[in-house]
């Protein structure tokens, strides 16, 4: 993890990125890098995939082989690069829009097929780049311009998706965590099979702003305050106390070694 | 080393100024010509990577690096290298 | 040499994939073309390719266009309903100039329609499905034999032009069962490198660029936005677009004449039967029971690119009789070409295919 190879992983001649003031991708774009930099793979042999949405812009300020796919289908693109090549290292980028909603059946049978992808999930909780729907991942009562009145449907938990699909990894952290995102983040790189890491995001532009988050500062301060570690979830619900209903977890939810699809054996 | 901001890149989202254990960043208050305030550096100094980097040889702390999202913060080498005596207040 | 058999349309495109180095399958089942999926699952592990049966058809062409950028030669098979649902991921294989071969076995639509009967419905879906301008491939094969040799065929201008082939069967001819003969080597055209010092998408004389395979050390950013030569997203340029898009576009439709591939029989003839897949068969047998050269027929292999230049190898031609699988879909391309002859369309929907009598009668008729 030094600062000399950090710089490489990215075009330096696109910086700055499109990423509005205080976006989180950037940050989750940071933590991948290390991670990937961390586990000695070459820019040569690494291929960042995504789909379409904020989060999915970033394999293009990142130097590596990268394919901005269509909308929700990165899984499926990235599936026949893993396999068709096995010695390519593939992570994807996607986001809660692209993952989730229109993405959601590539999602769930990848993590069937256990392929030996990373996928690193921005969860902005919002549609960012169309200006601020709401996705499967708005939590009930926040507001979106799609869901002027609060948000009605329940939210997808997209990391206990990933675990009853069959990932062989699966953590939450934030943007705000960035050590414990990085070291979820090179786990995920070292499991074979299907790793799945959603990293938490603020967006001030289309959720922050309409959902009392004046500053950049004070979504990160949620994040921040209202992040609970699962075990201690599960220590107080084995106690038998209250889980605040307005705390999200976060932790590493499952790491086991099912039989993986597209390791080079 | 030295700890910079990227003014090309910086665009005043003052995430840094949350992070930093000292409270090195500290939010602008003139806009530049962007029209963002970039954060100034107070004592940078006192940055544990700027001090111990060489010292430990690998990268130290670095929680404004990471949590930068626009990719402005780095660090440079400081020619010649001098030793320098810092006041740490915690 | 050679090895004859006797086989189905559907495997003889199996063969024909495999002959031609495909080791990238991505499919989803579905009638009636699920018997090349069936050929792909036995055959490619056995060689050391991939099979995966995806969770749908967008999922397919997915993988398929995923496979390509590391090298393989990688294709699909489906039908209708399969062929609609992969239309954007095609968009998306020409604004990349990703290459990769897509068989529509076609069947009776709109929907589900008639899954077991034969159609020829996706002629113009194949051609403008997708939004934007685009413009491919389209083979057509009319007996076992093409079926194999087209989708060799196929691979090749696929991979020289940077587009997605089609090859666009039907059931008829994917669930006939034929003499073959299947030669022990075909002629395989591979993939152009980038010239060193070029960027990713910066076109050489033919208005194709090299194709940078992933993992080769080209660091290519591939997107499906509007993108400049170094394949940087800029989507807002209004000069870029347009030079990219007809560059697209004109890669394929400037050499529409080069690529064509088609028989013309009796080319003195006033009456001209013109068609593509199955009713070629048909008009064959009319010419077969009407020897004496006074019907013309030209039959065409390779439709899109419309090559039409073929119309004018019948001189004396006063009537174009156009036999197809759906309600005259090729028949109006005719028509934007033709120099004041007659076009009847023979539109034919139900899944049976055009009688001997019919096409002749119609021939009386016209006469």
């Amino acid at each position: 993890m030094s600062t000399e190879t950090f710089g490489k992983w990215y075009r330096e001649d696109r910086l700055p990125h499109i990423f509005c003031t205080g976006c989180g991708n950037g940050t989750v774009m940071n933590c991948t890098i290390k991670a990937v930099d961390a586990m000695g793979w070459e820019i040569d042999d690494t291929i960042f995939v995504s789909g379409i949405g904020c989060s999915s812009r970033a394999p293009g300020y990142i130097s590596t082989d990268s394919l901005h796919t269509t909308h929700g289908r990165a899984l499926a693109f990235a599936t026949g690069v893993k396999m068709a090549n096995p010695d390519l290292h593939v992570v994807v980028f996607t986001g809660d829009g692209d993952l989730a909603a229109i993405g959601g059946n590539h999602f769930i049978h990848a993590c069937r097929r256990n392929i030996d992808l990373t996928v690193i999930c921005m969860n902005n909780m919002i549609y960012g780049m169309t200006g601020g729907q709401g996705s499967p991942c708005t939590p009930v009562g926040k507001i979106s311009t799609t869901t002027p009145y609060g948000a009605a449907e329940p939210a997808f938990d997209l990391t206990e998706l990933a675990v009853a699909a069959g990932a062989n990894y699966a953590a939450r952290w934030t943007s705000y965590h960035v050590a414990e995102l990085i070291k979820a983040i090179r786990a995920g790189l070292e499991t074979p099979g299907f790793s799945f890491i959603e990293a938490l995001v603020q967006c001030p532009t289309a959720y922050g702003r309409r959902n009392k988050f004046r500053q950049v500062g004070e979504q990160v301060e949620y994040m921040r305050s209202h992040a609970m570690l699962l075990q201690k979830k599960r220590r107080l619900e084995e106690q038998g106390k209250d889980v605040p209903d307005d705390m999200f977890t976060v932790g590493e939810f499952v790491r086991r070694y099912r039989p993986a699809l597209g390791v080079r054996k | 080393m030295r700890l910079v901001i990227d003014e090309r890149r910086c665009k005043g989202c003052n995430l840094c100024t949350t992070v930093c254990p000292y409270h090195i960043f500290q939010e602008g208050r003139h806009l530049n010509e962007r029209g963002i305030a970039i954060p100034v550096l107070d004592r940078p100094e006192r940055c544990t990577n700027c001090r111990l980097r060489r010292l430990y040889g690998r990268q130290l702390c670095g929680a404004c690096q990471l949590i930068c999202p626009d990719q402005a913060i780095y660090w440079e080498e400081d020619d010649p290298y001098a030793a320098e005596k810092v006041v740490i207040e915690y | 040499m050679t090895t004859l058999e006797f086989m189905q349309g559907n495997a003889a495109c199996c063969e024909g994939a495999l002959a031609a180095g495909c080791t990238f399958f991505g499919g989803y089942p579905i009638t009636p073309s699920t018997e090349i999926a069936e050929q792909m699952a036995l055959k490619m592990p056995k060689r050391g390719g991939v099979f995966i049966q995806m969770e749908d058809e967008i999922a397919s062409i997915g993988a398929v266009i995923g496979a390509s950028w590391t090298g393989a030669r990688a294709m699909t098979a489906t039908s209708g309903p399969g062929f609609s649902l992969m239309m954007e991921n095609l968009g998306y294989a020409v604004m990349t100039e990703t290459p990769c071969v897509v068989v529509n076995i076609q069947r009776g639509g709109p929907s589900t329609g008639q899954p077991t009967m034969s159609a020829q419905g996706d002629m113009l879906q194949c051609r403008f499905g997708s939004h934007g301008d685009i413009s491919t491939i389209a083979l057509v094969p009319s007996t076992v034999q093409e079926m194999f040799d087209l989708t060799v065929k196929a691979f090749n201008l696929a991979d020289r032009f940077r587009v997605p082939a089609f090859l666009m069967s039907d059931e008829t001819i994917g669930h006939m069962r034929e003499k073959i003969s299947i030669p022990d080597s075909v002629e395989i055209i591979p993939r152009k490198e980038p010239k060193p010092g070029m960027l990713i998408y910066e076109a050489e004389e033919d208005m194709v660029p090299g194709f940078p395979t992933f993992g080769k050390g080209y660091r290519a950013h591939i997107t499906g936005l509007t993108h400049n030569e170094r394949g940087y997203p800029e989507a807002t340029n209004p000069e870029l677009h347009e030079a990219l898009v007809r560059r697209l576009v004109d890669k394929v439709e400037s050499r529409r004449h080069e690529i064509a591939d088609y028989d013309a029989v009796n080319t003195d003839a006033e009456t001209v039967f013109i068609t593509y897949g199955p009713s070629t068969r048909t008009v064959r047998q009319v010419l077969h029971d009407h020897p004496d050269e006074t019907i013309g027929h030209l039959n065409l292999r390779i439709v899109w690119p419309f090559p039409e230049d073929t119309l004018k190898l019948f001189p004396n031609a006063k009537t174009f009789i156009v036999p197809e699988l759906n309600l005259g879909q090729m028949a109006r391309e005719i028509e934007r070409h033709v120099t004041g002859q007659r076009v009847i369309s023979m539109g034919r929907l139900g899944g049976t295919i055009h009688t001997p009598a019919e096409l002749y009668d119609k021939v009386q008729e016209v006469a």
